[in-house]
């Protein structure tokens, strides 16, 4: 098990390593520095600027004093928000998509669940066919339309939520569920679909006869077997809505990551773009890492030992 | 109760996730501001020196004071930190005078010293202002701005000395002053200079500090961190604690403008220096002198602004608290603006424009009004067939210009004729020819090119924006059904646009231009040959003849002449198109007072108040039937 995990970090600290590589040369070969102005600058002035951030130097010199920084953790100054370093930015900006994201899986989880148990045992009913609607539009709507469609209603027709905005919990509940209401379809479907698969086998067919309840039945004794390929499905699902939280971010103002790294690439902002990039490497890292424990925890056949 | 380790585990996790979305929320809740106000985008830095934009300056105007402010509406020079000046006769020499009440927000007093200062520190080349050249109108200033490239032998200098590696870095070294005697090549683009200091020559080595902290200097030299201009010879002079004298390069009937735009700000020297960069424009630490002050900031959602108690004219602040929210979607602006969460938006989404304005009754909070700003298409002289004027002017008189408004633009924006828009006093803008499809063919076919034929294929560049789209796509059918050419679009993103036109890899590209300041300068300045924003590559020595002789001319009336005529010229020789002016697409809500529609757009914030009470449209709705 140690063997394990240290053979992945080794894995991660070689691909934070590739990953940082190809960005620094692919951003540097984009045309358009980060002083690109409307407003040309002076020639002296630009000077200046470029020895600041030693964008003087040749790029080789820069690539080995830039991987000497991050390697010590210091990601530098952002280049376009003068008043910020990256670190700074990462750390005011990534709780706030930690939470968001957080909170979007928890809706995705539970709506996802309840709905895909439901009408696995409820299969071929009404309601099985509604729910399974429901959730095949959740795949095909991106969520700027969820979150236009919520705005409309919640926002104009049945005023109970702000616009927009951060600070208040009421103002996270409608980004939240629009970052995980795709995820919740998916979530959704895979549920049923694993939840038919258990109910169909021996050992609920010996539960039953031994005459435990059907609700029992299938929270206690179905749903751990049926939750694995969930499981499964979340390491991508967490990746998806932390680097897809951008769209609903801008719709709802919410000051996460999303936004800084969708415009630190437009505006050439190297350090900051360069920051988030590893940032999200190691996040999803991370999240796969956390996903292949959980199988240990959650399939009875792993042993925990 | 749950015994199993396995499920007490997935408890935990559910836990901790839960604890984290509430500790993520924890104080971020704030009181609802007296005022809010949406920000286009987050702002680079607080710090005047350093900024550009119109975003930036919104919080540079409310947290800090120049000499002299803008007068809400009219946007005239009025007392700032200054309370009187006088103007010398041949209009070189501005003296002021400081109010003795003028103080920092931490309460301690502001004199014509910390101008010096800053003005200094704006000049600086190692600060890398981009707008320093908006201050090289003061005497010797460019030769200080540009470093060691404005200095010759003879030339009276200031050597900045290094400073520790650990020292913050907004301190300057220790200056030793003396004459430069020589400059040295030493290869390997460094330079050796030559000073002379009473009764001794040294040379000194430019280098940056952990250069010079960790390496022998060459033999016989010192490590400094630059050369400059001696800055006592920069028109920039304290006669005393509340005096300040400036001396400029020639007469500019602008400059008391310029002095109340944010760049020429003071900054706290202590703060910066006790502080660092940027640590120094951290909430906690940033003193400032503007009517208000930052006290709380969080990035990409808002500033706290709340009034600063030591500002001189705090007793006439009517605003306590302002929240600035930094937010890109121009939609969510509007659902903000509707749902009563902010009372002034700069910007409406253009299908929602033209719904809000058709209502009826019209509404009471939005009225869209040109300002000093122009759309134009760039001809890109260097390149065949645009060096002939012919063809630039056929293409000019293909364009139905009441087309593009009428159709593309929602805000009721004006058809545009000539470079410098409409709305400078005493200017009368200068137009081109307008539309007339005929002459047009008969000028393309005169160049030599009858109804379009052998007319190289060509593309409007612009960059990627839909409206921007629709113009271009619109300008193209015009051009091919007028002229019988073809011609394709092509989009490119900000940065990649902005070194395309800059290394004139284009053919016609769109551009826009909003004034730096109340004078058509602002604009015709820009075409002189070789100039920086000259990105059509079209030179007339007639033109920069004129508009250096308006540059030293003293007589107003005359100087609006002479670039008059040089704006004729300009457009004449068409290497523009002027398509139509901007514009202000603000909403405001009815109780805001002390909100007016101006020329630039620009609506300072210590002038708005709110009154719920008073009936009838307020300043913001003049001029709307």
């Amino acid at each position: 098990m140690i063997a394990f995990m240290l053979r992945r970090l080794l894995w991660m600290v070689v691909t934070l390593w590739v990953v940082f590589t190809v960005s620094f040369f692919l951003m540097r070969s984009v045309p358009g520095g980060p002083f690109s102005s409307e407003r040309n600058l002076e020639p002296e002035i630009r000077k200046n600027i470029e020895k600041r951030y030693n964008l003087d130097k040749p790029l080789v010199e820069q690539y080995f004093t830039e991987l000497g920084n991050v390697c010590r953790g210091d990601l530098g100054y952002s280049f376009k928000l003068g008043d910020y370093t990256v670190n700074q930015v990462i750390a005011e900006g990534l709780p706030i998509s930690v939470a968001l994201g957080v909170l979007a899986l928890i809706f995705a989880t539970t709506l996802g669940l309840v709905a895909g148990v439901t009408s696995a045992v409820f299969r071929g009913t009404w309601g099985d066919v509604v729910l399974m609607l429901i959730a095949t539009m959740g795949i095909a709507l991106p969520n700027f339309v969820i979150a236009g469609i919520c705005i409309i209603l919640f926002v104009f027709l049945i005023p109970i939520f702000p616009a927009a905005g951060w600070g208040d919990f009421d103002q996270l509940l409608l980004p939240a569920f629009c970052l995980g209401a795709p995820y919740a379809a998916y979530v959704a479907r895979i549920a049923r679909t694993s939840m038919l698969d258990v109910l169909s086998q021996d050992h609920i067919r010996t539960a039953r006869a031994k005459g435990v309840g059907p609700v029992r039945v299938v929270i206690v004794h179905a749903l751990r077997g049926a939750l694995l390929p969930v499981v499964s499905f979340l390491g991508p699902a967490v990746a998806g809505i932390l680097t897809g939280s951008l769209v609903v971010e801008q719709i709802f103002a919410i000051p996460g990551l999303g936004s800084h790294f969708i415009h630190a690439a437009l505006q050439r902002d190297y350090t900051l773009a360069m920051g988030l990039v590893l940032l999200y490497t190691v996040l999803l890292y991370v999240m796969n890492w956390i996903v292949d424990l959980s199988y240990a925890v959650l399939d009875p056949r792993v042993e925990l030992q | 109760m749950p015994t199993n380790p396995r499920n007490l585990i997935a408890w935990i996790l559910l836990a901790c996730m839960l604890a984290m979305v509430g500790w993520s929320l924890l104080g971020s809740d704030l009181p609802r501001a007296d005022f809010t106000l949406i920000n286009p985008s987050e702002v680079k830095s607080v710090d005047p020196a350093l900024i550009t934009g119109q975003p930036e300056g919104r919080i540079a105007g409310a947290i800090f004071e120049g000499l002299l402010r803008y007068h809400p509406e009219t946007l005239e020079p009025i007392a700032g930190m200054a309370e009187r000046w006088e103007i010398s006769d041949d209009g070189l020499v501005y003296t002021l005078y400081l109010r003795n009440n003028a103080k920092w927000s931490d309460g301690t007093p502001l004199t014509a010293r910390d101008f010096h200062y800053s003005f200094r520190r704006f000049l600086d080349p190692r600060t890398a202002a981009e707008y320093a050249y908006q201050a090289w109108y003061l005497k010797n200033a460019r030769q200080y701005s540009s470093g060691s490239s404005g200095i010759e032998a003879g030339d009276d200098v200031e050597v900045e000395l290094n400073l520790p590696v650990d020292a913050p870095n907004t301190r300057r070294g220790e200056v030793i002053r003396g004459k430069l005697v020589r400059v040295e090549e030493r290869g390997n683009e460094e330079r050796t200079f030559v000073v002379q200091i009473p009764g001794d020559e040294v040379a000194f080595c430019p280098t940056d500090d952990s250069h010079a902290a960790s390496r022998e200097p060459p033999a016989n030299c010192r490590w400094c961190r630059q050369v400059l201009l001696d800055f006592r010879q920069v028109g920039i002079e304290v006669v005393d604690d509340l005096t300040l004298r400036l001396t400029l390069e020639h007469p500019t009937p602008y400059f008391l403008g310029l002095l109340a735009f944010y760049p020429f700000s003071p900054v706290n020297q202590a703060c910066l220096e006790a502080h660092g960069s940027p640590q120094w424009t951290k909430a906690d630490k940033i003193v400032t002198n503007g009517t208000y002050r930052i006290a709380f900031r969080r990035i990409r959602d808002r500033f706290r602004l709340v009034r600063n108690e030591h500002h001189w004219d705090s007793d006439n602040i009517k605003l306590g608290v302002i929240d600035v929210l930094a937010m890109e979607s121009i939609t969510t602006g509007l659902n903000m603006f509707m749902t009563d969460e902010v009372d002034w938006i700069t910007d409406v989404p253009p299908p929602a424009l033209r719904v809000l304005l058709k209502e009826d009754p019209p509404r009471d909070d939005l009225n869209p009004q040109p300002y000093l700003s122009g759309y134009y298409y760039y001809l890109n002289t260097t390149r065949k067939p645009f060096d002939d004027v012919r063809v630039r002017k056929a293409l000019s008189m293909a364009v139905d210009r009441e087309e593009i408004t009428t159709r593309l633009l929602p805000g009721g924006e004006i058809p545009s004729y000539s470079l410098v828009p409409p709305g400078i006093p005493g200017y009368e803008p200068q137009k081109c020819a307008p539309e007339n499809p005929d002459e047009a063919r008969r000028l393309l076919a005169e160049a030599g090119y009858p109804e379009g034929h052998g007319f190289p294929r060509i593309d409007i560049l612009y960059n990627t924006h839909e409206s921007h789209q629709a113009i271009a796509e619109l300008v193209r059918k015009q051009w091919q059904r007028e002229l019988g050419i073809s011609v394709r679009t092509r989009n490119e993103e900000w940065g990649s646009y902005l070194s395309s036109l800059q290394t004139k890899q284009y053919n016609v590209a769109r551009r826009g231009w909003i004034a730096d300041y109340n004078d058509p300068n602002t604009y015709i300045n820009m075409f002189v040959t070789d100039g920086e924003q000259n990105v059509v590559g079209w030179s007339n020595a007639q033109y920069d003849q004129l508009v250096q002789a308006a540059m030293t001319e003293v007589d107003p009336d005359k100087r609006l002449r002479m670039l008059e005529q040089a704006e004729r010229i300009l457009m004449e020789e068409q290497p523009i198109i002027p398509l139509y002016s901007y514009v202000a697409k603000n909403m405001v809500k009815p109780y805001v007072r002390g909100f007016y529609t101006n020329s630039q757009d620009d609506h300072p914030l210590w002038a708005i108040w709110i009154d719920r009470e008073s009936e009838g449209p307020n300043e913001f709705m003049k001029g709307r039937q």
